[in-house]
């Protein structure tokens, strides 16, 4: 298949799973459209961030959902927030942007920390390593409640971003009936994710680039050439993981609250299915696998409604999952390379 | 001065109770073109991942240039200008031609992340560069049509001429070659063994796994015969060749 | 200490017959088996299937009507349909995959969507709620210094008599040496005389049925839930890796010891208060022990950087 039968595929099947929600929702579409594309934003964005460790570097990386994580909870617990049982609202916190910031780097640094065990161990011990990592972080988390507010969580930090939302802005997002606070992290994460894709369509075509992606491809020739392979590694991982907790805050926004339960690592495993769908290794592609992904996502329940005739909150969550396991299983099977991956560069089938 | 480029002492590796390394003392001088033979499982390729940093040996020194390099790490080893290739051919498959002689000339400085993100004229001038010296690279190889192809699409001798050719990007002062002319065809093998010939000459001092001794007797100024780890006998390529040691270690069953 | 050893016992006995079954697969097929979670969680819930009184409903859908058979013959039952869903798995899915010459990671992958699949196919089908299989209470007796239940003490038994005999199984029969000579030399072709197809289907077959079995016990010590296998699965992981990947007596032992740890940890001072996090620590273990000695405790010496 050419570049333009694949761009052309993939427009099309974006236009008309978009075009699907209008079909099956006769009213309120342009909310449940809203609702999506914030939520394609920020996953797009992660799977961004995981395309830089697997697409980019071959790292298996299945611990993503703790990036997300500790993006999130480092910058919310420096804003004003209310974290734990008491609830109690603390005042005094950063900036949100300077908060942002350290929530990057502390996110990248934890990559870093997860990366140190990818200098000894090979793709699938690297992968059982970083999900067990990733649950380590979740119910260290859990564990802390004097600090992360354990199963309770965190609340009432929105306004620390919120407060920043122009006034023209709120009106012509309340003439369309829809409600401003999600459009706004809406907004954010895909301003977010195209300023992501410059910085990395610069980086991927550079000498940095080139040098990750021989140590996707033999780690032990990048060593034979004075190259520190340990060190590409490390700083890929640093770059992915920050940028996947830029993901994680806007996430939390866009809840209105954060707790542990929602870095489990199915979160990991949909960032995946996003990537494999956008297709592993391509720049654009987690936008568009990113908005198939949740358009099918939210139309879940129309999808249930097939199977069951009065389906509750469980079985729909079923449901939604196994969609995800079975996207990811036939992908795999089918179209390893998902919509935008090049064939040539097809990571997925080496040995 | 002394000559040697590159001298081992007491070096020792053993797999479980099997030693596959155990050199006493061997070196090897400037500019010259070494050749280790020896039967499969001799030891040749273990030698070679010890010296270049790969393996680390159970004892012994090594030396290069002077510098004691036992334990240091393989790229280090690379910065100090000693370069290997692979028995097993190991190219950047999903990388273009190009690509991987680029990657392998590029300095540190240029691979970094904040230059690249900088892109200054500067840097874009030394790629140019870069991708011009792999352009002659390719030329003297004649792999220069095949610069757009990934390097998996290459066939078996193309891809030992595309990892010579990433190795001299590095402009090399020690070349070791683990089994060069493996698997290629009797045609390309004769340009090869032209071509680290004419390296030789220019000055680059090498140092050569082979199984085709008819060529190693070609070439090579000095032999060096492994057996079991060992080294049985050294030399030019006629004292070599006459020894019964060496003869033995072919020929004979005793050895298994 | 000694109280939360009887705990640890009984945890690593189901770690340890999960690993075992991890253990092997890796060692005959490489593949790291994210769905092997779910094969135990298939033990448990067949059994509750099958064992069920009909007049209690468990199966979400009406359709479905438990059938209340004795519960020795229910467990017998499930894990014969759990080797049959792992060997319709190789035969329907993997045999493909591999024929097709599709990598590991790629499989791994699989994997990963496949167990995703299954785990809410139970939510859906299944249950959602948290069940026991339908067994009287018991109070607890102490044997030796730990106290358990007369049946989980059957349980333990039963797990050391399964473990037994897959050391003699795999050091005595055909196609267990079969299966450790593909583990040895990790080459298929190598091995004569038996169909390297058959082996791994064999592979997957026992493999899938000792999976049933650990969920079983899981039903028994603890309870049934949907993501049962889920939930235990980076513990199985930790266990095979603490006892060296591909060897089955130190996945045998390393599931045990894992076991253990998670349930003596709780004792430990710096754990007052923070049970919750006791797995925490044994994935913590796991971790260190690939970082500085890949090999696990048993484990030959692999190149696996
Ligand atoms: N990683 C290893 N583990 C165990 N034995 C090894 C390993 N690498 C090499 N050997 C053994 O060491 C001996 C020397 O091997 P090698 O250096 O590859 O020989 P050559 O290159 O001369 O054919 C052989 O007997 C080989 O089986
Ligand atoms: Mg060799």
């Amino acid at each position: 298949m050419n570049i333009s039968a694949k761009w052309i595929t993939t427009l099309v099947l974006t236009f008309s799973s978009l075009a699907l929600v209008f079909v099956l929702n006769p009213d309120g579409q342009l909310r449940i459209l809203a609702n999506l594309l914030t939520f394609a934003g920020i996953y797009a964005l992660a799977a961004v961030g995981l395309n830089v460790h697997f697409g980019l570097t071959g790292l298996l990386n299945f611990g993503h959902a703790s990036f997300m994580g500790v993006g999130a909870y480092v910058t919310l617990l420096l804003i004003p927030h209310a974290a734990g049982r008491e609830g109690e609202i603390n005042e005094n916190g950063l900036p949100f942007l300077l908060a942002l910031l350290i929530g990057i780097i502390a996110a990248s640094l934890f990559g870093l920390l997860l990366g140190l065990p990818a200098m000894r161990l090979r793709g699938d011990y690297l992968a059982i390593v970083t999900i067990a990592a990733a649950e380590i972080f979740r119910l260290l988390v859990r564990d802390l409640e004097s600090i992360t507010g354990g199963v309770y969580g965190i609340i009432n930090f929105s306004s620390a971003l919120q407060k920043y939302r122009p006034v023209f802005f709120d009106e012509a997002v309340i003439s369309l009936d829809l409600a401003p606070a999600q459009i706004w992290v809406g907004l954010l994460s895909w301003i977010s994710v195209f300023l992501v894709l410059l910085l990395l369509k610069r980086l991927s075509s550079s000498p940095w680039g080139r040098a990750l992606r021989a140590v996707r491809e033999d780690e032990d020739a990048v060593r034979a050439l004075g190259k520190n392979a340990v060190w590409l590694k490390l700083q890929s991982f640093m770059l992915g993981a920050g940028i996947a907790g830029v993901s994680g805050v806007f996430l939390a926004f866009n809840y209105g609250f954060v707790e542990t339960t929602i870095f489990i690592p199915l979160l990991t495993f949909y960032v995946w299915a996003i990537m494999i769908l956008g297709g592993v290794g391509s720049l654009t592609g987690p936008i568009f696998g990113s908005i198939i992904f949740w358009a099918i996502i939210s139309e879940t329940d129309k999808i249930a409604s097939l199977i069951f005739e009065n389906a509750d909150g469980q079985q729909l969550a079923g449901v939604r999952f196994m969609l995800v396991g079975l996207l990811i299983m036939l992908l795999m099977i089918f179209r390893p390379s998902g919509l935008l991956g090049k064939k040539e560069e097809l990571l997925l089938n080496v040995k | 001065m002394s000559n040697k480029l590159l001298e081992v002492k007491n070096l020792k590796k053993t797999f479980g109770g099997l030693k596959a390394v155990d050199v006493e003392h061997l070196s090897f001088n400037k500019n010259e073109l070494t050749s280790v033979i020896g039967p499969n499982g001799a030891g040749k390729t273990t030698f070679f991942d010890l010296v270049s940093g790969f393996q680390q040996g159970d004892t012994g020194e090594i030396y290069f240039k002077n510098k004691k390099i036992t334990k240091t790490q393989p790229y280090k080893i690379s910065r100090l200008g000693l370069i290997r290739t692979f028995q097993l051919t190991k190219v950047f498959d999903r990388m273009t031609v190009l690509e991987n002689l680029m990657f392998s000339g590029s300095s540190i400085k240029n691979d970094s992340f904040f230059q690249s993100i900088l892109n200054t004229s500067s840097s874009k001038k030394y790629e140019s560069d870069l991708e011009e010296r792999a352009f002659e690279i390719m030329q003297d190889l004649n792999i220069e049509k095949m610069s757009e192809s990934y390097a998996r699409e290459l066939s078996g001798g193309q891809k030992k001429l595309l990892e010579l050719g990433r190795s001299l990007m590095k402009n090399p002062d020690l070349l070791l070659l683990d089994e060069p002319l493996a698997g290629v065809n009797p045609k390309l093998a004769e340009d090869l063994l032209e071509k680290i010939k004419n390296l030789s000459d220019q000055g680059i001092t090498i140092l050569m796994v082979e199984h085709n001794i008819e060529a190693v007797m070609k070439i090579s100024e000095r032999v060096v015969v492994l057996a079991e780890g060992k080294v049985i006998a050294e030399g030019t390529p006629q004292t070599v060749r006459s020894n019964d040691k060496v003869i033995e270690a072919y020929l004979g069953t005793a050895h298994e | 200490m000694i109280d939360q050893l009887g705990n640890g016992l009984l945890l690593g006995i189901i770690i340890s017959v999960a690993s075992v079954a991890l253990s092997l697969l890796y060692s005959v097929t490489r593949i790291v088996n994210f769905a092997h979670g779910e094969i135990i969680a298939l033990g448990a819930i067949m059994t509750l299937f099958f064992s069920n009184p009909v007049d209690s409903r468990v199966i979400y859908l009406d359709r479905f009507s438990p059938l209340g058979l004795d519960f020795v013959i229910s467990a017998f039952l499930a894990v014969i349909l759990c080797g049959v869903f792992g060997g319709l798995l190789e035969l329907i899915l993997f045999r493909p995959l591999r024929k097709a010459e599709v990598g590991n990671i790629a499989i791994l992958v699989v994997t990963i969507g496949l167990s995703i699949f299954i785990r809410h196919l139970y939510l859906i089908f299944a249950t959602g709620r948290v069940q026991n299989f339908p067994l009287e209470l018991e109070r607890r007796v102490t044997y030796l210094f730990f106290d358990m239940t007369p049946r989980n003490f059957r349980v333990l038994i039963a797990g050391i008599i399964v473990m037994v005999l897959i050391g003699l199984l795999l050091t005595f029969t055909r196609i267990g040496k079969a299966m450790r000579a593909v583990r040895d030399s990790g080459e298929l072709a190598s091995i004569s005389g038996i169909n390297s197809d058959n082996i791994i289907l064999i592979t997957w077959i026992s493999s899938s049925m000792l999976a049933g079995l650990a969920g079983i016990f899981q039903g028994v010590i603890n309870d049934i839930r949907y993501n049962m296998g889920f939930l235990i699965l980076l513990l199985v992981f930790a266990g095979t890796v603490l006892g060296g990947i591909g060897t089955s007596f130190g996945a045998m032992v390393g599931g045990l010891l894992i076991g253990i740890f998670v349930q003596v940890s709780v004792a430990f001072p710096f754990m007052e208060g923070h049970i919750e996090a006791k797995n925490a620590v044994a994935l913590g273990l796991m971790i260190v022990i690939l970082l500085f000695r890949p090999q696990g405790i048993f484990g030959q010496k692999e190149r696996i950087s």
